[in-house]
């Protein structure tokens, strides 16, 4: 996938007079939102279920090496193969090495957002592994070649002729349709095959139990499960910040991924795996590898403030309740997250540089905040990213702003610093900024100033301050 | 690559500390305390609005009585079983003989390909017992070993499970604690199943059956 962060206001523009998208987002995200609280309400008092669980992800966050190092111990006992990747390159080249030596033709996904993150598809696909994804959505995004729309329905925006269309030219699919479950089920006919004799298959992991070892698939198509049972080899791939402390912390963040993901109590299938298949079992992979990718996150984690963005378990319950995403939808956030979420992850693993528009379109309003199963505080990473990135910080690579813009803020935070300077400053500055009010109202300022006023007014700043009438009223009264 | 791990571990281990916070106190969940109807009850419910349908029989006897009436109504020819302590007891295959309905197992086959071309080609319904059925959200669970193959309750479209009223537990953790208890052998697989598979990634349209079942029935016995 093409990392397109710095398109960002050109595509919102066009999603934003798309009718698909547009219809999609005006129902659906209200409709999840809904069955969330619905969902919610099965917990004796949910506000404490959302508490213990934000304690959760906090723990994992501020334990996360020796959490990692549980893991790893209990998995290898278990008899899975741990295998650690410091980037993308490193996960995708022993994922490759291994086809090859396994000589395997193609491969089966189950949807991974570490993946995508990875490029691991387009990755096989250039060495000549064909890489399917199976969950229906990113099977539509991977052959329209768009990123996910929507983290839980990748292409749920895409038409039905568009599908239908797709799956007549891809999917030997006989007769055209265009009724949603006829479609679904020539998809599971095509792919059905593909499980059939899969020999490699390739899944992401929900939660990584550093109790007992075990990796855990939440999903409901039943995909991932087909990916992790039919073939010799499989291959689970996970970012580090995957791991739970134990197996009742994993229950608990489950039903709160669920209910903050699809509104469901729980999905369809959720599947635990502790090894490979044992000697005597028919179906089941003989070796299991589990990758565990870090991709950037190791360096940022020394960033106190930047790591709590490692608190996300991707159930983009922030999607459905942000007004930005409920406008413009997946696709100008450029890249594997969207959402809040994206807002959050693709600035810090892609450097605040090209991610621009990102973390500045947003009002501030704290509604994924509120929402957020993790404690992720949105808000607060944006200003913090908006001042990294003006300062110019090396390690969240921010892009220095230049000396006129630099020093007028140094100089404007100085005099909002003290009283006396602002209010020199501001009589003497007057004549010159009133110079541009029309009816006792400035609408523009030309030059560096227009883009603020673009969507703002100012008054006209008065010949007497507050300050200069209130003195003068002291004065009168006094004497 | 043999030093990627210790270079993350150590960036990891360099960074300050962060403080771990207190966990504060859960009120437990509605299903802990309900007694057995009350959760076959609660079981029934939940699965129902997932399109599951659930029967109650008596015994084994009445549990082949209504296999017998599923076949009938679905028009089963070719069965896959599995040979857990549940699916055993009813000797499925002499029964099927009479029947007329051909019931593999996993054992039938000499390797993982012959079984698949089965589970995935002709088998018409996978028959399995289960470990567990959670009341909380009306899920099956089941531990995976040589008797309990795992795509014999996901590859057929049809999934009929078998599960004798006292392995029901009011929520995930009563069937965590005992699969992942110290010392216990951990199965290579344990599932969590709620429902047929399903999607609504078209136009949001749901749909089941997407890649395994389109239909759970669930035979509950005792």
């Amino acid at each position: 996938m093409k990392i397109k962060t710095e398109q960002f206001t050109e595509v919102a523009r066009r999603e934003m007079a798309d009718m698909n998208s547009r219809a999609f987002l005006q129902l659906l995200p209200p409709v999840i939102a809904a069955m969330r609280k619905a969902a919610m309400a099965t917990f004796p008092d949910p506000d404490e279920a959302n508490e213990y669980s934000r304690a959760i992800r906090a723990e994992v966050v501020a334990r996360l090496p020796e959490l990692l190092e549980e893991f790893e111990k209990n998995a290898i006992a278990g008899g899975a193969r741990v295998v650690w990747a410091r980037d993308a390159k490193e996960a995708n080249d022993f994922i490759l090495d291994l086809a090859r030596k396994r000589e395997i033709s193609y491969v089966t996904k189950g949807k991974s957002m570490v993946s995508e993150e990875l490029g691991t598809n387009d990755f096989l696909i250039r060495n000549g592994i064909k890489a399917f994804e199976t969950d229906l959505g990113e099977f539509i995004a991977q052959q329209l070649h768009r990123p996910p729309f929507h983290i839980v329905g990748p292409a749920v925006n895409v038409s039905v002729q568009e599908v239908c269309d797709l799956f007549m030219e891809k999917a030997g699919m006989e007769a055209p349709t265009t009724d949603p479950i006829e479609l679904g089920y020539a998809a599971r006919l095509y792919l059905r095959d593909k499980f059939h004799h899969l020999e490699m298959g390739i899944t992401g992991v929900n939660m990584a139990v550093a109790e007992t070892g075990s990796i855990i698939n939440v999903e409901n198509e039943g995909n991932i499960r087909l990916t992790k049972s039919s073939p010799m080899v499989q291959v689970s791939v996970m970012s580090i910040e995957k791991v739970v402390p134990t197996m009742h912390d994993a229950m608990h963040m489950l039903r709160l991924l669920c209910r903050n993901c699809t509104g469901q109590s729980i999905s369809s299938y959720v599947s635990i795996d502790t090894g490979p298949k044992k000697d005597d079992e028919i179906d089941g992979p003989e070796e299991l590898y589990i990758v565990i990718v870090d991709n950037g996150r190791s360096d940022l984690y020394d960033d106190v403030k930047a790591r709590e963005a490692l608190r996300c378990i991707r159930c983009g319950a922030c999607l459905n309740h942000c007004p930005v995403y409920g406008t413009i939808g997946g696709y100008p956030y450029g890249w594997a997250y969207s959402g809040p979420m994206g807002q959050v992850l693709n600035p810090l693993l892609l450097g605040l540089e090209r991610t621009q528009d990102l973390y500045r379109a947003c009002t501030l309003c704290g509604a994924c905040k509120e929402v957020c199963p993790a404690g992720v505080d949105h808000p607060s990473m944006f200003l913090y990213y908006r001042s990294k990135d003006v300062q110019g910080d090396d390690g969240l690579k921010g892009k220095k702003r230049d000396w006129k813009e630099d020093s007028f803020f140094r100089i404007f935070s100085l005099a909002t610093t003290f009283p006396w300077l602002w209010n020199k400053a501001v009589r003497l500055l007057r004549p010159l900024y009133n110079r541009n009010a029309k009816d006792d109202v400035v609408t523009n300022i030309s030059g560096p100033f227009e883009g603020w006023f673009r969507q703002r007014n100012l008054p006209a700043m008065p010949s007497e301050t507050f300050h200069d009438r209130w003195k003068k009223m002291k004065a009168n009264r006094l004497s | 690559m043999g030093n990627a791990r210790e270079e993350i571990l150590e960036k990891l281990r360099a960074a300050p500390k962060g403080d771990v916070p207190v966990r504060l106190h859960m009120s437990p969940l509605n299903e802990i305390g309900l007694d057995k109807e009350e959760m076959i009850t609660k079981f029934r419910e939940t699965l129902f609005l997932q399109t599951g349908v659930v029967h109650r029989v008596k015994d084994n006897r009445e549990a082949l009585d209504k296999l017998e009436e599923i076949v009938d109504t679905e028009n089963l020819k070719r069965v896959v079983a599995s040979t857990d302590d549940v699916v055993t007891p009813l000797d499925l295959p002499s029964w099927g003989e009479k029947k007329g309905v051909h019931i593999s197992r996993a054992q039938d086959f000499t390797d993982r390909d012959e079984f698949k071309d089965e589970v995935f080609a002709r088998a018409e319904a996978g028959i399995t017992g289960a470990d567990f059925a959670v009341a909380e959200s009306g899920t099956l669970g089941l531990a995976h070993d040589t008797d309990q193959a795992r795509l014999i309750s996901l590859a057929p479209i049809l999934h009929i499970a078998l599960v004798p009223a006292d392995r029901f537990v009011p929520v995930y953790e009563n069937a965590i604690d005992k699969v992942f208890k110290d010392g216990a052998a951990i199965p290579s697989q344990f599932t969590f199943i709620t429902g047929p598979s399903m999607t609504a990634d078209i136009q949001a349209t749901p749909f089941k059956g997407m890649h395994g079942p389109r239909r759970i029935i669930v035979i509950v016995i005792g």
